[in-house]
């Protein structure tokens, strides 16, 4: 299990374990935090799983791949330089404490 | 001693206490009659689904996998080639695009609803959900009109498996040759007269500047009109399956159609249609104490992650409020499923329109012939009656 903070359009912040593998989209639907849709299950099809990475620790993540940064053009929420689709990031043991803020909307 | 047989009669009617029973006692269960590993529980669900490069679909992901079909679709390619083929296709389905097609299914559905004024009782899959399914993917595929009602019947046939055999039947390879036959002649008309559809831009793509292989374009098309016409259909018929069941569902909705969307996916995850799919594992793997060797088979029981009550409290209601975030009904990671957008556009707007027409409706059957299909799960007919 990695520990990952998501940290909700209202503010409020959760604590949640992800099990290893799964991907920061998973983690947060499947442990009822609000601010992420993941309407197309993690296949990297529609942009409503946007979040923003803490900025200190954004450099960990392996790259985005071509797919994600075409669609990262389509997120309905301002996108910033630490923004990322939470269904193409895995959580791994590296990420333990990682801060994830979900943006306002995700259209 | 317990055992659990995707091929039987009464797997197909009822899985659900079948998946209670291997969740509770045998999370990684050996079923001999599958010839594979079963994974029930909703979170092995998740970690296989997410971890292609061990839990691979290269070998097929149907149950019962059709011939020559492992490695030429999306469903059973492994990235980086599922990704690329998957990015060529992708855009057709994305909901901004599919924006353009709501009026036209609008009006397929409403014509579709119209044909049952005045009806006491009629079968919704013959009568109402195939002839809407049909005519949506002929749209939304660009495939030319005439042929429709056989297309469906094939696509409904090649998705069965002998109960018998446990293999597939010479009906149902009869019905996926015809439908190669078919998607080939689609495709030589459209690479010959290209339109602005998916398959005339599909048909003359490639990748990295190479081509794409014959048999990735054919076995793409055919798998896209049997995926697309046979889950949404088999899909409408269990959603109309429970809303004819809880009147108070089916009242709510009708009372308030905003509310299609959370009903919709409450019944894909009760009721998920498209129940099991399948992984081949790349190496050896010990899992709730058992251990599952490289090359073995193993089943990703989707229905039944969708009712593990340690991600779902009272799994066995249903509870249109319920919004259950995360469920299986689409799988889940690189290969979820391609139309969920179109799926759910097209559902939401046929249980409107055929709500206007009918709006309160019962079962007239008890008992339901289910589809055999180790991988899908619907009625062949659902009889209702209007009140
Ligand atoms: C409510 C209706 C539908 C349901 C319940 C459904 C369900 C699913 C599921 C569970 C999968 C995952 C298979 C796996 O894990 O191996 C899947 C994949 C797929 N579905 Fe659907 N589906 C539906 C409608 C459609 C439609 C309308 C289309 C096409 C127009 C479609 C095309 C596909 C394709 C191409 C894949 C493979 C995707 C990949 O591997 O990248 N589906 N579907």
């Amino acid at each position: 299990m990695v520990s990952i903070i998501y940290v909700e359009p209202s503010g409020k912040s959760h604590a949640v374990n992800v099990e290893e593998g799964w991907s920061l989209m998973q983690g947060a639907t499947a442990n009822g935090v609000d601010g992420i849709v993941g309407e197309c299950g993690g296949s990297c099809a529609c942009g409503t799983c946007h979040c923003y990475i803490e900025e200190s620790r954004f450099a960990e993540l392996p790259a985005p791949s071509a797919g994600e940064v075409d669609l990262l053009d389509t997120v309905a929420a301002e996108l910033k330089p630490n923004s990322r689709l939470a269904c193409q990031v895995q959580a791994t043991a590296g990420l333990e404490g990682l801060v994830v803020t979900l943006p306002a909307t995700q259209g | 001693m317990f055992a659990f047989d995707p091929y039987s009669p009464v797997v197909d009617a009822d899985p659900f206490p079948f998946y209670k029973t291997l969740r509770d006692e045998h999370p990684c269960f050996w079923s001999p009659q599958a010839g594979m590993w079963v994974l029930s529980r909703y979170s092995d669900i998740v970690s296989a689904g997410q971890n292609w490069q061990v839990y691979s679909s290269a070998k097929g992901n149907l149950m019962t996998e059709l011939p020559n079909r492992a490695g030429a679709t999306l469903g059973t390619t492994d990235p980086p080639r599922h990704d690329r083929l998957r990015g060529l296709i992708q855009y057709a389905f994305m909901k901004r695009t599919l924006e353009a097609l709501a009026d036209p299914i609008r009006d397929i559905a409403r014509s579709t609803a119209q044909a049952l004024r005045g009806k006491d009782r009629f079968d919704f899959i013959e009568d109402f959900s195939s002839k809407f399914t049909v005519r949506v993917l002929f749209a939304a595929l660009g495939l030319p009109l005439g042929d429709e009602q056989t297309v469906r019947d094939k696509a409904v046939l090649m998705v069965q498996s002998d109960p018998h055999t446990r293999a597939k039947g010479p009906e149902h390879i009869a019905a996926y040759n015809w439908m190669q036959d078919y998607a080939s002649n689609v495709i030589a008309e459209r690479r010959a007269n290209p339109q602005n559809d998916l398959i005339s831009h599909f048909s003359m793509a490639g990748i990295d500047g190479d081509r794409l292989d014959e048999r990735e374009v054919l076995l793409t098309t055919t798998t896209l009109t049997m995926a697309g016409i046979e889950s949404l259909g088999g899909f409408m018929s269990m959603f109309a399956f429970n809303l004819a069941d809880y009147k108070e569902a089916r009242q709510a909705v009708v009372a308030n159609p905003e509310l299609l969307p959370d009903a919709i996916e409450e019944s894909l995850r009760f009721n998920t249609s498209a129940q099991r799919f399948r992984r081949c594992l790349q190496k050896d793997l010990t899992l709730h104490g058992q251990t599952m060797r490289e090359g073995d088979f193993v089943c990703l029981a989707y229905g039944s992650g969708n009712r593990d009550e340690r991600q779902y409290p009272d799994p066995d209601v249903y509870d249109i409020t319920r919004k259950p975030r995360g469920h299986l009904g689409f799988g889940g990671g690189v290969h979820a499923c391609l139309g969920t957008a179109i799926a759910r556009l097209a559902v939401k707007i046929a249980f409107d329109e055929f709500h206007k027409v009918v709006p309160s409706y019962r079962r007239t059957q008890e008992q339901l012939a289910w589809m055999p299909s180790s991988t899908f799960r619907s009625p062949m007919l659902l009889e209702l009656a209007v009140h």
